[in-house]
C-alpha cells in the first residue's frame, strides 16, 4: 500500500536577517498511512509547524528545502508548482486560532461556500445543502441558522468546527492540524478533539497532529514523534511511547507534566543552581521584610461582597455584563490560594479588582492586614510593597525600552527605597535569586526567552517585598519543561521567603501543584471553596466536575 | 508563539545599508545642511546687503562676468543680486523654518497625544476635537487663515506651520499609546507606585516614538514645501529674509521673458533637496513596515 505521506531525510533551512543561516529541521523522516493520526510533539521552536507548513508549500519566503523530499499519495510535491491543486483539495489546514482563521467581515456560510466551489464544483442549492452536511458532520448544532452568523457571534470552539468543516469539505486525504485547540477552554477542548477524530475515523482521513499538549497525543493519537531543535527523537505507537519512553529527552518532558492525582515537591527537570555569593546577599534582602509579615495562618487580604460589572454602551440595547458577582473570600498569611475557571469567569478581573488596575463596583470591601484598601485613594508607594503582581504574558510584561536591571528595580529607585548606585548589583542578585546569569542585567527584554522573562517578572515583584503576590496565569504562555522550572522556582521561593500567593489559572493540574486552597470560579462567580485536595479531588460541585472531567488525561490511555 | 512586532527603530547604517539612492538621498542631505550652515563663509556676496549690489549687473544670465570682474555662475536678478548668494542664504531661511517647525509641532503632538492616550476623559475629548478640527482644513489654507490673523513673519510662519503638524502627530501617538497602555508593563509601573508623569516620560514615550521617527523626515519635506508654498503666495517670510519660495516668486514676472534662471535655480534646487529629503522619508517608512520589508 503507498504511504499517505512519506517524508524522506527533510532538511530545511531559514535565512536569518543577518544573512547566516538556520536549520529548522535536520534530517527528519515521517511515513504515514491512510487514515492514521500521528502526532508531533516538542517544545517550541523545536520545528513542528515547519513541517506541517512545507507539506502544503506555506513556508516563509525566507525557508528553503536543503534536502529531501517530500510525497503525498506517491506523488512527489517537495517543489511542486501547482501547491493550489494539493492545498485544500488533498490536504486540509486547521490552524491553532480558529478567531484569526476566519475572516471576521463574511459570514459562516459566504466562507464554507467560497470554499466548496472552489473545491468540488458544487453550485446554488446543492453548494448549500453539502455545507449544511459538512456543518453537521463537524457536530455543529443549528447547522442551518449558523450560516448567516459572522465568526464573532460564535464560540471559539464552534469557530473551530467551522474551520473542521471547511478543511474537510473537498474531501483531503490529510488534515494538518497545526495546536487545533492550544486557543480553546480547556472545558470544550476534549470535545472539540473527539469531533475532529470521529469525523477522521469516519472519512479515513489521516492526521498530522502538532501540538506541545501530551494529553491531546495521548486522547488522539495512534503513532506519536516526538521533536527536539529540529530532530526526530523518538517515535512509536502512542501508548509504548507515554507508557515507556526511551529518549531521555522524552523522559524530560514527561516528567515536565504536572500530574493531577498527586502533588509534587518539585517537578524532575534539569536546573542550573549553584549558590553564589550574589544568589545570597539576594536572598538576605529579601527575607529581610519577612519580620514584618503577618504571622502565618491569619487572614492577610479579605475580600468582601466584591462586584463588578461592565455598563453596556449607551443605546446598544444590550445588558450590562457582569464579571463579577458578590465575590467574598479571605487569603490567609502563608498559604497559596488558587482560582481556577473557565476564560471569562472572572479570576484576572479579581485580582486587577484588588490590585487596584480597576475600580469595583460601589459596596465592595477589600482589606489587607486590616486596612481598607480603598479604591483611588490608595497610597501606592506603600501600598507597591505590600502587593505584588505577576503577569500572564511575558512578552508585554517587561518594559521593552528597558534593561532587564531597570526593569526590576525603576520603581524601587523612584521610591528612594534603594540608591540608584545601589540599583545595578540588587538587579544583578536579584537574576541569580531566580536563576538566571548576573550578568544578563545589561539586556533588553527582547535578548530573552519567554520562560527567562517571565523570570525577570518574577523577580522585579519580588523586588519590592512583598507580602502577597498575585500571579495570573503565570505559566500559560510558557512551554511544558519551562512551565514545570518556573513553578518550580515559584514553589522554592515560597518556601525559602514564606511568601503569600493568589495563583490563578484555567489548568487544574498546575494549580493541584500549587495551591493549598482553591476557589472555582464559574460566570463571575465563586461556586466551590475548599483544600485543594478536597476539592480537586472529589468536587461537589457540577461545574467543578465539568472542569475536571474535560481535562485531557494520560491516565487513560 | 511571539507576536510579530514593529521592528525597532535601528541603527542608520541598519536601514541604509545596500539602499544606493536612499544613501544618495541622505548624502544629499547632509549637503544641502552644510551648505546652509556655510552660507555666510562661502557665499560669494551678502545678498541682504545693498551696498554690495550693483544695478548695473541686473539680470546677467549664468556664468557670465559682473561689473567688478567676478563671474556669476548662476547669474543675478533684475537688483543685481547673485543668485547663488541668494539660494544660499535661502536655503537657510527654507531649512530654519521647517526644521524648527516641525520640531515644535512634533513637540506639542507627542505630549499632546501621550497625555491624551494616558488621562482620557475631557482631556482626550477636547485634544482629540482640537485635532479634528486642525485637520479638517487643507495646510496650505489653515497657514494663510493663521499668517492672516498672525501678520507675516519667519517666527509666525514657524507657529503657523507646526500647528499644521502637532495634530497628525498627536493622533498617531495617541492611537499607539494607546495600544501600548493595555499592555502589562505599565500595569506593572502602576503597581511600583511610579508617578503618571514618569509613566508617561520613561515607559509610554521610549514604546509610542518610533512612528514619529518614521514621520520625522516627511514631515520635514512636506514643511519645506508649504512655506515655499507661502512664501510663493506671498504670505510666508518676509523680502528681508527671503527664503526658496520667495526667491521663485521673485522671478516668476521674468519667466515668460527668457530670463529662466531667476526663478528656475532656486525652484531646482528646492526640487532636489525635497527629493533627498522624501527617497530617505521612503526608506524609513519602509524599514519600519515589516510587511514590506519581508520581500526586500
Amino acid at each position: 500500500m503507498t504511504p499517505l505521506l512519506q517524508i524522506d531525510d527533510l532538511t530545511i533551512a531559514y535565512r536569518l536577517a543577518d544573512g547566516s543561516g538556520f536549520q529548522a529541521i535536520r534530517d527528519y523522516s515521517l511515513t504515514m498511512a491512510p487514515g492514521e493520526i500521528v502526532g508531533i510533539v516538542g517544545q517550541s521552536g523545536a520545528g513542528k509547524s515547519t513541517i506541517g507548513k512545507a507539506v502544503l508549500g506555506l513556508m516563509g519566503e525566507n525557508a528553503t528545502i536543503e534536502a529531501g523530499r517530500i510525497r503525498l499519495s506517491g506523488h512527489d510535491i517537495t517543489r511542486a508548482r501547482d501547491v493550489e491543486a494539493i492545498r485544500g483539495r488533498k490536504v486540509g489546514y486547521i490552524y491553532q486560532n480558529p478567531m484569526t482563521a476566519l475572516n471576521p467581515v463574511l459570514t459562516i456560510g459566504e466562507q464554507l461556500l467560497e470554499s466548496i466551489v472552489t473545491h468540488t464544483g458544487r453550485r446554488g442549492a446543492a453548494a448549500r445543502a453539502y455545507a449544511v452536511e459538512l456543518l453537521e458532520q463537524a457536530e455543529v448544532p443549528q447547522a442551518a441558522e449558523r450560516l448567516s452568523k459572522y465568526p464573532h457571534q460564535l464560540s471559539g470552539g464552534l469557530c473551530q468546527r467551522i474551520v473542521f468543516a471547511i478543511a474537510i469539505c473537498a474531501r483531503p486525504a490529510l488534515l494538518i492540524a497545526d495546536e487545533p485547540t492550544t486557543a480553546l477552554d480547556v472545558t470544550v477542548q476534549k470535545a472539540v478533539l473527539a469531533t475532529l477524530e470521529r469525523m477522521a475515523r469516519k472519512e479515513g482521513i489521516g492526521i498530522l497532529l502538532i501540538t506541545h499538549d501530551m494529553g491531546v497525543v495521548a486522547q488522539m493519537c495512534d503513532r506519536v514523534q516526538v521533536l527536539r531543535r529540529g530532530e526526530l527523537v523518538e517515535e512509536g505507537a502512542t501508548r509504548q511511547l507515554l507508557l515507556h519512553p526511551a529518549a531521555a529527552y522524552t523522559r524530560q518532558l514527561m516528567a515536565a507534566i504536572p500530574p493531577m492525582d498527586r502533588r509534587l515537591d518539585r517537578f524532575d527537570v534539569i536546573e542550573r543552581q549553584a549558590d553564589s555569593p550574589g544568589r545570597e546577599r539576594g536572598i538576605a534582602y529579601l527575607r529581610t521584610a519577612r519580620d514584618g509579615f503577618a504571622p502565618s495562618g491569619s487572614a492577610l487580604l479579605s475580600v468582601r461582597g466584591l462586584s463588578k460589572t461592565y455598563p453596556a454602551p449607551p443605546r446598544s440595547g444590550q445588558d450590562a455584563f457582569v464579571a463579577l458577582k458578590d465575590v467574598s473570600f479571605d487569603v490567609r498569611a502563608g498559604e497559596v490560594l488558587g482560582i481556577v475557571g473557565e476564560s471569562g469567569s472572572g479570576k484576572s478581573t479579581i485580582g486587577r479588582c484588588i490590585l487596584g488596575l480597576q475600580q469595583p463596583d460601589a459596596g465592595a470591601a477589600i482589606t489587607f492586614r486590616g486596612r481598607s484598601l480603598q479604591p483611588g485613594r490608595r497610597d501606592r508607594a506603600a501600598l507597591a510593597r505590600s502587593l505584588q503582581c505577576i503577569f500572564q504574558d511575558p512578552y508585554s510584561s517587561l518594559n521593552p525600552r528597558m534593561s532587564a536591571a531597570v526593569n526590576m528595580t525603576y520603581a524601587l529607585v523612584a521610591h528612594g527605597l534603594v540608591a540608584a548606585r545601589d540599583a545595578r548589583r540588587l538587579a544583578g542578585d536579584l537574576l541569580e535569586v531566580v536563576q538566571l546569569p548576573r550578568d544578563a542585567a545589561g539586556k533588553m527584554p527582547h535578548a530573552f526567552s519567554g520562560g527567562e522573562r517571565q523570570r525577570i517578572g518574577i523577580a522585579r515583584a519580588l523586588a519590592f517585598r512583598p507580602e502577597l503576590i498575585f500571579c495570573d496565569e503565570p505559566t500559560s504562555a510558557l512551554d511544558v519543561t519551562v512551565q514545570a522550572e518556573v513553578l518550580n522556582l515559584m514553589k522554592d521561593l515560597r518556601e525559602m521567603l514564606g511568601l503569600t500567593l493568589v495563583f490563578v489559572s484555567h489548568d487544574l493540574a498546575v494549580v493541584r501543584q500549587m495551591c493549598d486552597r482553591v476557589l472555582v470560579m464559574s460566570k463571575g462567580e465563586i461556586v466551590e471553596a475548599g483544600a485543594a485536595d478536597e476539592v480537586l479531588l472529589r468536587p461537589r460541585h457540577a461545574y467543578t466536575r465539568d472542569l475536571l472531567a474535560s481535562m485531557p488525561r494520560m491516565a487513560e490511555t | 508563539m511571539t507576536e510579530p512586532q514593529v521592528p525597532r527603530f535601528a541603527g542608520w547604517r541598519a536601514i541604509f545599508r545596500g539602499h544606493a539612492l536612499p544613501t544618495a538621498g541622505l548624502v544629499g542631505m547632509g549637503l544641502f545642511l552644510a551648505l546652509a550652515l556655510l552660507a555666510p563663509a562661502i557665499a560669494p556676496q551678502n545678498p541682504y546687503d545693498q551696498m554690495q549690489l550693483n544695478i548695473m549687473d541686473g539680470l546677467l544670465p549664468p556664468m557670465t562676468q559682473t561689473m567688478d570682474g567676478r563671474i556669476a555662475y548662476l547669474g543675478t536678478d533684475s537688483l543685481g543680486r547673485d543668485i547663488l548668494s541668494a539660494v544660499l542664504y535661502g536655503l537657510r531661511i527654507s531649512l530654519l523654518v521647517a526644521v524648527v517647525a516641525v520640531a515644535a509641532g512634533i513637540t506639542a503632538g507627542v505630549l499632546l497625544g501621550l497625555v491624551s492616550a494616558l488621562r482620557g476623559g475631557w482631556i482626550d475629548a477636547l485634544v482629540m476635537r482640537a485635532v479634528d478640527l486642525t485637520v479638517s482644513f487643507p495646510g496650505v489654507l489653515l497657514a494663510i487663515m493663521l499668517l492672516a490673523i498672525f501678520g507675516t513673519g519667519v517666527d509666525k510662519v514657524i507657529v503657523a506651520l507646526a500647528i499644521g503638524i502637532w495634530a497628525q502627530t498627536a493622533r498617531v501617538v495617541r492611537a499607539v499609546a494607546l495600544t501600548e497602555m493595555q499592555r502589562d508593563y505599565i500595569a506593572a509601573a502602576r503597581l511600583g507606585g511610579i508617578s503618571e508623569w514618569r509613566i508617561m516620560l520613561h515607559f509610554l514615550l521610549p514604546n509610542s516614538i518610533t512612528p514619529v521617527l518614521v514621520l520625522l523626515p516627511m514631515a520635514i519635506s512636506g514643511a519645506i514645501v508649504a512655506e515655499a508654498t507661502l512664501s510663493f503666495l506671498g504670505v510666508g517670510v518676509p523680502i528681508t529674509q527671503p527664503s526658496l519660495g520667495l526667491l521663485i516668486a521673485n522671478g516668476n514676472e521674468y519667466l515668460l521673458s527668457g530670463k529662466w534662471w531667476i526663478s528656475m535655480i532656486p525652484g531646482l534646487v528646492l526640487v532636489a533637496m525635497v527629493l533627498c529629503v522624501n527617497v530617505v522619508a521612503d526608506r524609513m517608512r519602509d524599514h519600519a513596515n515589516p510587511f514590506l520589508r519581508a520581500k526586500d
